[in-house]
């Protein structure tokens, strides 16, 4: 089976690797870029903790082969601030009871900024409905809702 | 997963020579939302995909009054559901495509994968056989239409030869005085497969309901039509009884399956309740 030599743009640097042709995005971006903040969860699509944005789109890369992101603006979580430093949507996280282990969190951040970037004034059912497609095991999404309704309020300039 | 080649074909032509080159080895591949899990499963080990992503006559959602509604086979869910043509003349295939599984599936699998699919527990091929669509499909031999009642073979099967690869689907365009309604029943909200689906579409001229169409799917091996409900309802001024009696006629004439997910005894209770609700909700009736 052939490699691949992809080129794509991954929080605004530009990236190169070369890989199968099974390699899903969650891999490239994990074992071959090394950004490990995204999450492989369940790896049938169900939990979201791998979720990205493509070209504007949110999506789960573990249901994406890295060949479907050539050439596209990848976001991951480790693009949303500066190394050190936590986004008004992190920091609304920490200060919500948004997370407790964490290991869901890159995935909800991903798809909390996909929705403020559409929607910067969401009601809690919006809310709800974005994070359709992420699971969160431990805080009950009481707390993730809140950060996102917060966030949503503190973008917003109030 | 096993490694495949995978191919990139510019036009219709050519991808219906791979398929046709590689056969039982080689799978169409659109979104990847289904497919991937397949083949991480291993329920496929195709050593070619043949990626349909930059053939042009796959996109786009047009519009046409006399034509209807064409609907490029690669159309991603969330595109269709905010397709402003879409949400004018179909507001039921708008709102359907609005929440099929979750935000990421519809941001990345297309109407056409899904159909190719042929997931007995999932939106779409319900909604459009309410709508009376029909699929384009198109090979190196050339191109064909088929009702998407006919598209739908069994479980996961579809009527596509090993060399056809479908094109669009096409909606006809609506009558004045259309109305519609697709309902999904969900066992819970955490799961995104419906566990019954129901569409039904007609005409309201005065009081009476005529062209009426009654379509009961996910708890069926494919999307059917249920012929006594739509004769109960054709003709007549809609009444909470009659709504009872089509959706007892539904409930009982399905080809209701029995899995894991529900026995068949369940989902015959459930297609009855929720073509009732539909009904009420489509024809304004009192008491649910």
């Amino acid at each position: 089976m052939g490699k691949h030599l992809i080129t794509l743009t991954v929080n605004g640097r530009a990236e190169e690797a070369e890989i199968p042709a099974k390699r899903l995005l969650c891999d490239l971006l994990r074992d071959d870029l090394m950004l490990t903040g995204t999450k492989r969860g369940c790896e049938t699509g169900t939990c979201g903790a791998c979720s990205v944005i493509v070209d504007g789109r949110l999506v789960k890369s573990c249901l994406m082969l890295a060949l479907q992101a050539r050439g596209a603006a990848v976001t991951t979580v480790e693009g949303l601030a500066a190394p050190g430093e936590l986004s008004p949507l992190q920091q609304c996280f920490a200060e919500n009871g948004g997370l407790q282990c964490g290991y869901c969190t890159p995935g909800f951040l991903m798809a909390a900024s996909a929705l403020l970037a559409q929607n910067p004034g969401p009601t809690e059912a919006q809310v709800r409905e974005a994070l359709d497609g992420n699971l969160c095991r431990c805080t009950g999404y009481s707390g993730i809702v809140a950060s996102v309704l917060a966030a949503a309020e503190k973008l917003r300039g109030h | 997963m096993r490694d495949f080649e995978f191919l990139e074909p510019a036009d219709v032509a050519e991808a219906s020579r791979m398929l046709a080159a590689h056969g039982e080895d080689c799978r169409a591949y659109a979104g990847g939302t289904a497919l991937l899990l397949a083949l991480r499963q291993r329920l496929v080990a195709p050593t070619h995909l043949v990626s349909l992503g930059r053939i042009p006559a796959l996109s786009g959602v047009r519009f046409d009054a006399a034509a209807g509604l064409r609907i490029g086979a690669l159309t991603r869910h969330a595109e269709l559901a905010a397709a402003p043509e879409v949400l004018r003349h179909y507001p039921m295939l708008a709102g359907m495509a609005a929440h099929l599984a979750n935000p990421q599936v519809r941001n990345q699998g297309t109407l056409g994968g899904n159909l190719c699919y042929a997931d007995p527990a999932t939106d779409p091929p319900t909604c459009l056989l309410g709508l009376d669509a029909e699929v384009e499909i198109a090979s190196a031999r050339g191109t064909r239409r088929l009702p998407i009642g006919d598209f739908f073979v069994d479980y996961y099967t579809t009527a596509l030869a090993p060399d056809e690869i479908l094109v669009a689907v096409h909606v006809p365009p609506p009558a004045a005085d259309a109305i519609g309604r697709y309902t999904r029943f969900l066992r819970t909200p955490a799961e995104h497969r419906p566990l019954v689906n129901v569409a039904v579409t007609a005409r309201r001229s005065g009081g009476a309901a005529t062209a009426v169409r009654v379509a009961v799917g996910a708890s069926t091996p494919i999307p059917a039509r249920v012929p006594r409900a739509e004769a109960l309802l054709e003709g007549r001024a809609v009444t909470a009884e009659l709504a009872a009696a089509a959706a007892a006629a539904a409930a009982d004439d399905i080809f209701a399956v029995s899995d894991g997910r529900g026995d068949e005894a369940y989902r015959r209770a459930m297609v009855r309740v929720v073509l009732r609700r539909t009904l009420a909700a489509l024809f304004d009736l009192p008491g649910e």
